[in-house]
């Protein structure tokens, strides 16, 4: 299981460094620079931006550059925002984005696992229908949506919770966009683990199990709920990355100070080195996502590690 | 002299006791124990150093955290800052008498050579603020400072003593006072910003000398000031604490406006002017600004370089249609380069203005038939993605289509490639706006002037060169008024662009916020007089 692990996060190298260098070239050939504005900066402005940036160098020496800071944990000056690094900027930002991605993820988990055993042990029931409905409106109604929904009737209609914004110290503002990415999730997480459950449930040896007598109880969760997640695991790396590109909708339908502002903003303002920053951290993510599916992976099935 | 009986001496309001700035509540209104107000400001700031700031919203923030010599009230009118008085002691040199009550918010005194190291960092190229050589054509030798031809020692500014302050411009510019109310003429206090570099803007590091100091700032989230009790004027500052929104979707921030969670909308969601009047008659607030939507036409296009294509086009758009069923927010049709309101010219037009449109068809079919442009002939339009901008630019290509025949291919581009676009030239005919700087003329006129680096339709009159720099070495305000005005008019004579309309910016603002004026031609709001009505 070591050797199968430390495989897996050496290979997780040359993924990222193709991603930060493909980012990198794309950021320089999009057409409009950084200081790009209605007010045309002059000559000698633009060739002290550029010198404080490092964008008078030529490419191959910017990059290494870039990746030299990197090596030392400094993701570089904002172009974009004079008064913060991109430290600064991230660190201010990932909470938010952890706090809102993470907790949906966690909540999809048990909230979806849980409705998805329960669809498919009363398969075809009012229970069943119900869960099906739920997840086939999760999986079609966009978030832009449904956020100025949840706004709509419990911030303006019934004025429980603020519309949008964040105070880390107010659990308040967690709620709406923490319950529109949880519900989207667990739609999915739910459909996948009904259907898997209901497959594994037709399978031989849960048969043998019942002819034996034992109670459906155990048969559920010492027999069949560690095949039947196997599917749900493969979903759970995708999913926890598309709550990235979700959160940006949510983010901006919220007014959230996260990951995904950051990205639109970075990406606008062409703040290469904001954008470089984010997609890192987000390589980061994704890559140990993925690994930790893997690891999971191979730990509900033995024969994956060979 | 002559000129020093028309200099400008500022005892304005001083025989009330040298300040009745800040809030300025009416009698008999009740104010709120709790004197606190929530403002949204459109994107994120890029900064809160004054002299870096670049963004109407920077600006509008640092205007509260900084004050300079001169300031501006909630209507624009121009009022006393850290300087109590001013005068004209010949064409080109001022003289600034400082107030000695002003402070930075750390205590110490504001004095005359706060603002020679202000002035000379902000001009200074290695800060490399943005707006650099756009003021620093107001101060003797700023342009070349702000180019690195020169040293910033060599600078047009002087302390004359602790509070007596002079600066040399270039040319008399009789409206220097209303320019230096820019925060970026502000000054900041050397000592913080030597101690802690870029970090001197930081929430507990940032001493400033405006009406509020900075509390707290969370990127994306939020920016917090509170009242700044060493402001010479804060007794009359009755705001406590001002929270300012980077909140750029304009239907997330009316959901926030909607269910209170903030007083002051920045602007409106497009396209809901009309229902939002009839929602909330009572907190609409709609008012002209200094601002100016209009089209680019290159003209050094190969169609466009032909006046008679360049007039054909600007004729057959109905401004009126435009502003009243396209746009419907209120804005003003336009059609030359200056906007109402605006100090040192008048407004010019063109006599087809009042004739019927279809003789203005004929017109333009004529000229267009004379440059040898058929019907069918293809024209091509660049944009920035916006509902609002493709709206606008769909009703061009109609107008033209219908009454010219011509086809216009629409090119929707992200803005940053747009600006970059519009500045290289690389366009036929593209969309264009600006906003103000300061309230003269000067500032609309860059944008048709000879090598403007803001001309992008890349247009020179040379007569017209000529009588704006008469004008601008003119004494008299009227006679200098008088030749901007003829300026312009030639300059529009040429058709460089197309003026389309004046900005106005419809917002909501909540009914118990006192102190909000739609008669502000420059959008700039300070907090210090604003106050919240008791309910």
């Amino acid at each position: 299981m070591w050797i199968y692990t430390f495989r897996r996060i050496l290979a997780t190298i040359p993924t990222m460094l193709a991603v930060i260098t493909v980012c990198y070239l794309l950021l320089h050939l999009t057409p409009g620079g950084p200081f790009d504005s209605e007010r045309k900066v002059s000559d000698a402005v633009l060739a002290n931006l550029q010198a404080k940036y490092h964008l008078d160098l030529p490419l191959w020496q910017q990059y290494l550059y870039y990746l030299k800071g990197l090596l030392q944990g400094d993701l570089g000056a904002s172009f974009r925002y004079a008064d913060w690094s991109v430290n600064d900027l991230v660190a201010a930002a990932l909470p938010v984005s952890l706090t809102i991605g993470g907790g949906a993820i966690l909540l999809s988990i048990i909230i979806g696992v849980g409705l998805g055993i329960t669809a498919a042990l009363k398969q075809n029931s009012f229970i069943d229908y119900f869960v099906m409905l739920i997840g086939n409106i999760g999986s079609t109604i966009p978030s832009f949506v449904l956020g100025p929904v949840l706004i709509l009737v419990f911030a303006i209609w019934i004025p429980v919770l603020p519309a949008g914004g964040w105070n880390e110290f107010d659990l308040r503002f967690i709620v709406l966009p923490l319950s529109l990415l949880t519900f989207i999730n667990v739609s999915t997480i739910a459909r996948v683990m009904r259907g898997s459950l209901i497959e594994v449930m037709s399978s031989n040896f849960i048969r043998t199990a019942r002819a034996k007598g034992l109670p459906l109880k155990t048969i559920v969760f010492r027999h069949a709920l560690k095949p039947a997640l196997l599917p749900v695991v493969s979903v759970l790396g995708p999913l926890a990355i598309s709550s990235i590109t979700a959160a940006v909708v949510t983010e901006s339908v919220f007014s959230l100070p996260g990951i995904g502002k950051l990205i639109v903003n970075g990406a606008s303002n062409r703040d290469y080195t904001l954008v470089l920053g984010l997609v890192v951290l987000v390589t980061v993510v994704a890559v140990l996502l993925n690994l930790l599916v893997d690891l999971a992976y191979a730990l509900l099935d033995p024969k994956i590690r060979y | 002299m002559n000129w020093t009986m028309k200099s400008v001496t500022f005892a304005l309001s001083f025989a009330l006791g040298g300040g009745v700035f800040a809030a300025a509540v009416p009698a008999g209104v009740k104010l709120s124990d709790k004197q606190e107000m929530i403002r949204n400001n459109g994107a994120e700031v890029e900064t809160l150093d004054p002299h870096l700031a670049e963004s109407v919203g920077a600006n509008n923030i640092t205007r509260d955290l900084f004050e300079g010599l001169t300031t501006s009230d909630n209507e624009g009118r121009l009022h006393p800052g850290v300087a109590l008085s001013w005068k004209q002691t010949d064409p080109t040199t001022w003289v600034f008498t400082l107030r000695k009550d002003a402070k930075f918010s750390n205590g110490d005194p504001i004095t005359a050579a706060d603002f020679v190291y202000g002035w000379q960092r902000f001009l200074d190229p290695k800060l490399a603020s943005q707006y650099g050589t756009a003021y620093g054509i107001f101060v003797l030798n700023g342009l070349e400072v702000a180019e690195g031809k020169k040293a910033p020692l060599t600078l047009g500014i002087k302390a004359v003593d602790k509070y007596t302050l002079e600066v040399k411009t270039p040319n008399p510019i009789s409206y220097l006072p209303s320019v230096l109310s820019n925060s970026q003429f502000a000054p900041v206090h050397k000592a913080t910003v030597d101690k802690f570099g870029k970090d001197w803007t930081k929430p507990g590091n940032m001493v400033g000398n405006g009406a509020y100091v900075l509390k707290d700032w969370k990127v994306n989230s939020k920016i917090v000031i509170e009242k700044n009790p060493q402001y010479w004027d804060a007794k009359k500052t009755v705001l406590t604490k001002v929270t300012y929104l980077p909140v750029e979707a304009g239907n997330a921030e009316l959901k926030l406006y909607q269910s209170g969670n903030n007083d002051f909308v920045y602007q409106l969601p497009a396209g809901q002017y009309e229902k939002l009047k009839k929602d909330f008659p009572k907190e609409i607030q709609n008012g002209p600004i200094l601002g100016l939507r209009y089209y680019s036409l290159n003209n050094k296009d190969p169609m466009m370089k032909d006046v008679r294509v360049r007039k054909a086009l600007s004729m057959v758009l109905d401004r009126d249609i435009l502003a009243q069923k396209v746009t419907a927010d209120g804005q003003i049709p336009v059609y030359g380069v200056t906007v109402k309101g605006l100090e040192g010219a008048d407004v010019t037009t063109y006599d087809w203005v009042k004739w019927p449109m279809a003789k203005r068809v004929e017109e333009a079919k004529k000229l267009l038939a004379e440059a040898g442009v058929k019907p069918g002939a293809k024209i091509k339009f660049t944009y920035n993605t916006d509902d609002y901008h493709k709206k606008m630019a769909l009703f061009a290509s109609s107008e033209w289509k219908t009454k010219l025949g011509l086809n216009t291919e629409l090119d929707s581009l992200e803005f940053k490639v747009l600006l970059k676009k519009r500045h290289d030239g690389d366009f036929q005919i593209a969309r264009n706006g600006w906003l103000a700087d300061y309230n003269d003329a000067t500032t609309f006129l860059t944008l048709v002037q000879c090598g403007s680096s803001q001309n992008d339709n890349a247009n020179c009159n040379k007569k017209a060169e000529e009588l704006i720099k008469q004008g601008n070495d003119q004494q008299d305000a009227a006679k200098r008024k008088d030749l901007l005005t003829q300026a312009a008019k030639l300059i529009m004579d040429d058709y460089p662009m197309i003026p389309l309309l004046q900005y106005t910016l419809p917002r909501l603002v909540k009914p118990y916020v006192g102190g909000y004026s739609t008669k502000n031609p420059a959008d700039r709001y300070l907090s210090k007089e604003f106050y919240i009505i008791k309910q």
